[in-house]
């Protein structure tokens, strides 16, 4: 049963991920005109470089021949030549992903931690004053794009009270952190009141449920009943819409690097598409999916731990 | 020696609105109580009294005395003492009662760990005597289950056990039978009175259902919007019932004695068949385990005016067979014939439609999801007029709308009503004005008056005879409760995974049941009769 | 099984489903009405050509000249801001109509058709929800070049499968209640049912998921002209102005980047309590 669905999961990943990536591959030919010129868009190419990118990206042969080539090569680590850097696309990414990674990373713990706090105190003192007070504060905080976070923390702890560095990624593990702290604010400003709401719905709803009822009514503490009952049973829909975060975050890399200077993924793509580095744009994108796809299919294939019940097959909740 | 007295306990919810007027009640020991009533009675809200389970912020006066402590006035302490040891609850819903993600070792031993202390091993130890007391098959293996592993009643036990762990000496049960069979309730209730009997317990037992207190309970108590309504023992409540409303709520509590007052066979010979349902099977396939078999077989007739009955417990494909039936499913084999015309497949064109819809209408068993919620009663009748008779006009389809409305006791002002402002009874009312719009030849009620209260199902029935003794209407009537079926149909079958086992009249089917199953069906209703 | 649905999102968001104090929705209301009016009048509204350079009002403070004060070329900020609201709002506008009508039908069909169908659309939908919408909108514009034209059509895919899946989720529970058994067996055609009758019970909670939508790709798309993919410099538009004014943060000119930035959220602020006003009046009897 158990193999059945994982290899059921599998599948579908798998499937998945073959259709983001035609997706992302087949993109290229909505654009008409010559694939060339295309490419080569901005640059005065001399034969020897169009005919250079002819044969490096296959344009000569059918296009399902193209995307097979283009998917091999991924297989073994080879996303092609950046236009802008004259270097492997898997070098000029690579150098850039650690820091992007350690952003998204203390992004998503603020968010998580801020998050299930938020959402547990609010559940637990519904309809009291606390519980309006954290909502508001969420909700007004999810109104708070990431670029305008970045401005206003820039303006404020950066120029006017000098706290925190404006720009860069620094050098080293703790000056790293320092210098990342203001970007993974202002990413996770918008997105704590996702995980906020969902955990005080989750919570709430597993509050009403008879079966917290009956442990109430057997002598166990009202802790005991919250940890063992209520926190437990709501953690499915929190991990699920922490899955879905994933996406946004990263792609909101894109304007929080861009605005804080920092060298990661995210200004790669942006500073890629100013500079028409296709390939560039295409390989980043196809990493976002694919984070993306498979950080939900960890999530699903988790998901039986949390719930017995979806072991065995029965969708319920 | 009383164990539990309350008197004088009222309840307000925070808003003021108040839900409990100055209950008296007593629970002596070894002695069992029934708390009879309707929904909005108050007796759920009274069990929770007892063991200080009440909606946040709301004020309660007056005492509750459980073995001559007041509960009300308990510190939380006090209170976690009196429910681990003192007195206990066995809930309706067992499926929703026991947390689906832990297992049922879990659940028996938590409240003995956590709150008792006790080392893992002696809590396991008490946890399989429990089961095996209340006659489990195998106590060592259940532990290691999760609830969605077992049966509905398999999982009462289960609660009942959990409610017994920690020794109490009241136990309040809620309902406890009301999600099961009547079969499986019948189990239930033998489990629970013989633990009462070991442990020389008090029970107060929380129903709906009075012929079940009659037959369980030495006194009753009949609550009605938060007030005791009346007290005494179960005879004198059934055969002398002192108020006006107990009175009405035991002529509207239907039973299974033949009483002369039951609809009679007609003694015409030969009559047309309205429906022939020949060698009807369908067989769900299983998604990774077993299919399973909805129905097999299933032969039936019904002749034009007859009301017949079929009667199941759940997972017989009763509701099945009415909505293939009606053509809301079809059958893997076998003939629908309504009218000497078969049926095929789905309607294509809209002749079709409307001449199936003409030969067959249906009443659904949920009243609160059978109507469009943004559709007023008047609304929905008028739809199906209009489909039906494009020919008249609009003054004409609202005139006979309120006319069927008027026909099952709806007055014209409710009409504008949309349903969610309605009562359950208002809306099962709306749903059979609709169906009687299109005039069919034959009306199928699938459980119709089964969430209904007795009160309101007697006044549904009664429409429904009237309608059926002034239009001559044939009727197929399913319901898991003899009774009901008993003051309704001349015939019944008896159906069991997914065949009929037995037919008759049902006069013969009650007093002289064929097949075993029958027999077994008909001994599992609670009968006040046998202790009156 | 649980799959990241949209639907979970919207619950979430709207789960906080108590009374509001009304003023917070007239204050919205009189706050979306006012910039919408000003965008559509703003020739007649604004104080200045919104493009005018004056080297002698350079970063000028708020005052009886510049009500919002001006920018590093002197031009004055509320005259651009009247005229950036033009697409700050257009556009969302047209993406939440165009991924409302695609997603609803897309949905519709998937819920009320059920078997392959569903199946074909559940997986389209799969992957194009892998594609966040401002990642579609940024390689809209690798392909196709700067500007508004290409986001604009990319969000409107990219938000349709929130609507789609929301949409089939609703339809799909709705054509399992007996009502809808109900008008089957009284002859009403399936179409007829799941256009006339489903439809409009499910469309107040679609409504308000688009409402959400507007904020989100409202702020979406300021990103991107922040981030000078979309609008471009010197047309005025929010986001475009905040990038332009970025540099002069750093000198300690705030003004000219957070107006805009400010003016972003309130927008999204007041929509959003639009939104679930709307949907907790209407959907109150909505069965979810």
């Amino acid at each position: 049963m158990t193999i059945r669905r994982v290899g059921g999961k599998l599948g579908s990943l798998v499937l998945t991920l073959v259709l983001a990536s035609a997706l992302v591959f087949f993109s290229r030919f909505l654009v008409p005109g010559d694939p060339v010129n295309f490419l080569l868009r901005g640059r005065k190419p001399s034969p020897e470089a169009k005919a250079a990118v002819v044969e490096q990206f296959g344009l000569d042969l059918p296009p399902w021949e193209q995307y097979f080539r283009w998917i091999g090569g991924m297989f073994h680590g080879d996303f092609g030549r950046s236009l802008q850097f004259r270097d492997a696309v898997t070098t000029v990414i690579g150098d850039r992903l650690p820091v992007t990674a350690g952003l998204v990373i203390m992004s998503a713990v603020i968010i998580v931690v801020v998050g299930v706090i938020a959402g547990t105190i609010a559940a637990l003192y519904r309809g009291r004053f606390a519980d309006r007070a954290i909502l508001t504060v969420l909700t007004a905080f999810g109104a708070i794009p990431p670029f305008v976070g970045s401005i206003v923390l820039i303006a404020v702890f950066a120029v006017q009270l000098r706290w925190f560095p404006a720009f860069g990624s620094g050098d080293g593990f703790l000056d790293t952190i320092y210098h990342l702290t203001l970007p993974s604010i202002a990413m996770a400003i918008a997105f704590m009141v996702l995980i906020g709401k969902v955990t005080r719905m989750s919570m709430v709803e597993q509050l009403s449920r008879e079966h917290v009822h009956v442990a109430t009514s057997r002598g166990l503490g009202r802790l005991t009943v919250i940890r063992r009952h209520v926190f437990r049973n709501a953690l499915g829909p929190i991990f699920t819409v922490g899955g879905m975060l994933i996406a946004g975050l990263l792609v909101a890399t894109s304007i929080v690097e861009s605005a804080f200077g920092i060298a990661g993924v995210g200004s790669l793509l942006v500073q890629s598409v100013n500079r028409l580095d296709f390939p560039v744009v295409q390989a980043i994108v196809l990493l976002v999916v694919t984070s993306f796809v498979v950080t939900n299919a960890i999530v699903d294939l988790l998901e039986p731990i949390i719930d017995p019940r979806a072991a065995a097959g029965e969708a319920g909740r | 020696m009383t164990l539990l007295e309350i008197s004088g306990l009222t309840l307000d919810l925070p808003g003021g609105e108040r839900l409990l007027h100055g209950i008296d009640l007593s629970v002596n020991e070894g002695e069992t109580v029934a708390l009879v009533g309707e929904s909005g009675s108050g007796k759920s809200l009274t069990a929770q009294s007892i063991l200080g389970l009440l909606p946040a912020r709301s004020v309660v006066t007056g005492t509750v005395l459980v073995d001559g402590h007041n509960v009300p006035t308990m510190s939380s302490k006090e209170l976690l003492g009196l429910r681990r040891s003192t007195a206990a609850m066995v809930f309706q819903d067992p499926r929703a009662g026991i947390n689906p993600m832990r297992t049922i070792g879990d659940h028996l031993t938590e409240a003995l760990r956590l709150g008792e202390g006790w080392s893992a091993g002696r809590a396991r130890e008490r946890a399989i005597e429990m089961l095996a007391a209340v006659q489990m098959p195998r106590p060592e293996e259940h532990l290691r289950q999760y609830p969605h592993e077992l049966s509905g009643g398999m999982l009462q036990r289960v609660m009942i056990a959990g409610a017994l762990v920690g020794s109490p000496r009241l136990l309040v049960c809620d309902e406890p039978t009301t999600a099961l069979d009547v079969t499986t309730q019948a189990q239930i209730l033998q489990v629970l009175i013989e633990q009462r009997q070991a442990r020389s317990m008090g029970m107060l037992f929380i129903t709906h259902d009075l012929n079940l207190a009659a037959s369980l309970c030495e006194r009753v108590y009949v609550m009605r919007d938060g007030r005791v309504e009346e007290e005494g023992s179960a005879r004198q409540i059934f055969r002398h019932p002192a108020t006006a409303y107990t009175r009405r709520l035991v002529a509207a509590t239907p039973t299974i004695e033949i009483t002369g007052d039951e609809p009679r066979a007609s003694t015409e010979l030969v009559r047309q068949p309205v429906l022939q349902v020949r060698d009807l099977a369908k067989t769900y396939p299983g998604r990774g385990r077993e299919s399973v078999r909805a129905l097999a077989n299933v032969t039936l007739e019904i002749a034009a005016g007859e009301a017949l009955g079929i009667v199941g417990e759940s997972g017989s494909g009763k509701s099945t067979l009415a909505r293939m039936i009606v053509g809301l499913e079809l059958p893997d084999f076998g003939k629908v014939i309504i009218d000497d015309q078969e049926r095929h497949g789905r309607p294509r064109r809209r002749a079709d439609r409307l001449d199936r819809a003409r030969k067959v209408q249906m009443v659904f068993q949920d009243p609160y999801l059978s109507l469009d919620p943004r559709m007023t009663a008047g609304e929905a009748v008028e739809d199906a007029l209009r489909l039906h008779h494009p020919e008249l006009r609009r003054p004409d389809i609202c005139s006979r709308a309120l006319t069927l409305l008027d026909n099952v006791g709806l007055a014209s002002t409710q009409a504008e009503a949309l349903p969610r402002t309605l009562s359950g009874g208002q809306r099962q009312r709306v749903a059979i004005a609709r169906a009687l719009a299109i005039e069919p030849s034959l009306l199928v009620m699938d459980e119709a008056t089964s969430a209904l209260d007795v009160s309101v199902q007697a006044q549904v029935l009664e429409v429904i005879s009237e309608i059926r003794r002034e239009r001559g209407l044939t009727l197929l009537f399913i319901s898991h409760d003899l009774a009901v079926v008993r003051t309704v149909c001349e015939r019944s079958v008896v159906m069991r995974e997914g065949e009929v086992v037995e037919s008759a009249t049902t006069a013969d089917l009650l007093t002289n049941p064929q097949h075993e199953y029958t027999r077994l069906l008909i001994d599992s209703v609670p009968r006040a009769a046998a202790i009156a | 099984m649980s799959r990241p649905t949209p639907t979970l999102a919207i619950k979430v968001l709207r789960s906080s489903r108590r009374r509001r104090v009304n003023a917070s929705w007239m204050i919205s209301i009189i706050v979306l009405a006012a910039i919408t009016l000003a965008a559509i009048f703003a020739p007649l509204v604004a104080p200045y050509d919104p493009d005018h350079i004056d080297f002698t009002a350079i970063y000028a403070n708020p005052g009886w000249a510049h009500w919002l004060g001006a920018d590093a070329l002197g031009r004055d900020t509320l005259s651009r801001m009247i005229y950036g609201a033009r697409t700050a709002l257009l556009a969302p506008l047209v993406v939440v109509i165009a991924s409302t009508f695609l997603g609803v039908v897309l949905g519709l069909v998937a819920g009320w058709r059920g078997g392959w169908l569903d199946a074909v659309i559940g997986r389209l939908l799969d992957v194009l929800l892998a594609f966040p919408a401002l990642l579609i909108a940024i390689m809209a514009v690798a392909l196709f070049g700067k500007g508004l034209v290409a986001p604009v059509i990319a969000m409107s895919i990219a938000y349709a499968p929130f609507v789609a899946r929301l949409t089939r989720s609703l339809v799909a529970s709705e054509r399992a209640r007996p009502y809808v058994a109900a008008y089957r067996v009284q002859g009403f055609a399936g179409g007829w049912i799941a256009l006339r009758r489903v439809l409009p019970n499910v469309a107040p909670t679609v409504g308000a998921q688009s409402t959400l939508n507007f904020g989100y790709v409202l702020a979406e798309l300021a990103g991107l002209s922040f981030l000078g993919l979309g609008v471009q410099a010197p047309t005025a538009d929010w986001g475009a102005m905040i990038n332009e004014s970025q540099a002069g943060i750093v000198g300690g000119y705030f003004l000219p980047a957070i107006i805009p930035a400010v003016a972003v959220v309130i927008v999204v602020v007041a929509v959003n309590v639009i939104g679930e006003e709307v949907s907790d009046r209407i959907g109150g009897g909505t069965p979810t």
